[in-house]
């Protein structure tokens, strides 16, 4: 590949990524001023929100659990003689509400709700269903996207506080059965780690992956073309760009641990 | 009034639309027939405002489409009713949240009752029980489908009710029906109908007066029986070879 070639693949790169993020920032906008038409949007967002929340829950209280099962055990083989075991639960409460609950949550419901919303808003934008709604006057953005980003940002606080109170729950059940800790160190260790700052942190977290799995589906979904097989990409493209973004927002929220704590 | 002047639009670099002039007169059903891939969906897309040109106007009632603000294009659309080719049913709702659609945003607020009549009476307008209202789309015919799209555009009575290629994938029969529901839609609610097709029959059955779009371009134009009896070479080309792409 010469010079030449490089440069201009470069370019049409650099060109693709900013036609994105103008897109992604006009729905953005656009968005966000829907927000102030609640009658418009409310009622569809309750629907959402319990289609994600009901859908979800199962998947995300597995995840919960096998991740306090994991962390409780690997933060106990860490463990040098002599050092209290009561960090064996500090590790999973630490671990639950800063890392594991939030991000596998988002993961988990990258894959079902953001995977999901792209098949299905790809779906109507090649069947001309986007193109119906604006010539009946509808605004597709209030219609499917407003509320789809409010239920999935508000719903998943609830599944992040429930899928880190079940990883402490089943850490608890690990230690105390095959671990060696008694239940009253185990309380005695996640009292000492738990902070309200570190809850805080979690659900910030649920907040920033609630909004980035749906916007971020919505707008994937809204851009599909191609038929059948063009709805297949979008829902694949949509959860690969929103487990990248949500990996992303984790780096970048990191520092808010320090200012809560 | 529609009124179309020198419109232009290529995709993907290719003209599809290359000077398109044409006039659609109040209470007209103008058939626009052509072969596949000659724009006749682009144009109509431009008439309602999900497409804008490169060049030239669109203006309904006195408003340019092209160049209308959002409250514009709101208003344009407010008075036209589209008929998609796969009927673009809303697959999440049932017959009668589809055909809610069809009415003003709004409109059924608190009027459940009242909505709900008015699409028992455009079901019945295409030939449809009430029996369907609860249903999905997906647990639809094709030839029902179709029905309910026409229900819907028609529930909310708009002046100008355009159909893109409202019988295509139907079996000769139900394509049959369609037309006939179309010519009789077309009488009862005084619409101005555009209806766009490369079934010639559909078109000389259904039209006042018939658009021959090719190349980018109106080849001819007239009524039925003009175009019928026309020497244009374009029109006796696509009018010649249509029986063998039937037989076809």
């Amino acid at each position: 590949m010469s010079v030449a070639e490089l440069l201009a693949r470069c370019g049409r790169a650099v060109r693709g990524a900013a036609l994105h993020a103008g897109r992604a920032g006009i729905l953005f906008f656009v968005t966000v001023k829907a927000l102030g038409r609640p009658r418009a949007w409310l009622s569809e967002s309750f629907v959402q929100a319990k289609r994600i929340g009901v859908e979800g829950l199962g998947l995300v209280l597995l995840m919960g659990a096998l991740s306090g099962v994991v962390m409780a055990q690997q933060t106990s083989n860490q463990l040098s003689p002599g050092l209290p075991v009561e960090i064996v639960a500090g590790g999973v409460v630490a671990g639950m509400l800063t890392e594991l609950g939030p991000v596998l949550t988002a993961i988990v419901l990258a894959g079902r709700m953001g995977a999901g919303i792209g098949a299905e808003l790809g779906t109507m934008k090649v069947t001309n269903q986007i193109d119906a709604l604006l010539t009946l006057g509808r605004d597709p953005v209030i219609e499917l996207v407003v509320p789809r980003v409010v239920a999935g940002t508000i719903i998943l606080v609830p599944l992040v506080i429930m899928a880190n109170a079940m990883g402490i729950f089943s850490g608890y059940a690990i230690s105390t059965t095959l671990l060696g800790l008694t239940p009253e160190q185990y309380a005695s260790g996640a009292r000492g780690y738990y902070h309200h700052g570190a809850l805080i942190y979690s659900l910030v977290k649920a907040v920033a992956f609630g909004f980035t799995i749906t916007f971020t589906a919505s707008y994937v979904g809204l851009r599909a073309g191609g038929g059948a097989a063009g709805v297949g990409r979008t829902a694949t493209a949509a959860v690969v760009a929103i487990i990248v973004w949500i990996m992303v927002l984790d780096v970048v929220l990191a520092p808010v641990y320090k200012a809560v704590t | 009034m529609i009124e179309i002047t020198d419109l232009h639009k290529k995709l993907g670099g290719h003209p599809v639309l290359a000077g398109v002039n044409l006039r659609v007169a109040e209470g007209e059903t103008l058939a626009i027939m052509g072969p596949s891939g000659t724009g006749k969906s682009v144009l109509l897309k431009h008439i309602v405002g999900l497409m804008d040109p490169d060049r030239g106007d669109v203006i309904v009632d006195g408003i340019s489409v092209p160049s209308a603000d959002r409250e514009g294009i709101g208003e344009v659309r407010s008075r036209i009713a589209y008929v998609f080719q796969n009927s673009a049913l809303f697959d999440s709702l049932t017959v009668r949240g589809n055909l809610f659609m069809g009415l003003p945003p709004g409109a059924c607020d608190g009027r459940v009752p009242e909505c709900t009549a008015m699409a028992r009476t455009a079901l019945e307008q295409v030939n449809l029980s009430d029996d369907v209202l609860e249903l999905l789309p997906a647990e639809l015919s094709g030839g029902m489908q179709r029905r309910v799209a026409i229900a819907r555009a028609i529930i909310g009575k708009r002046r100008y009710i355009l159909y893109d290629e409202p019988t295509t994938g139907l079996d000769p029969i139900n394509a049959t029906r369609i037309n006939e529901l179309i010519a009789r839609v077309s009488r009862e609610v005084e619409a101005t109908s555009i209806i766009v097709t490369h079934d010639i029959e559909s078109a000389f059955f259904l039209a006042d007066r018939v658009v021959l779009l090719s190349g980018g371009l109106v080849q001819a134009e007239g009524t039925p029986d003009e175009l019928r009896e026309t020497d244009h070479p374009a029109v006796r080309e696509f009018l010649d070879a249509a029986p063998v792409a039937g037989v076809a």
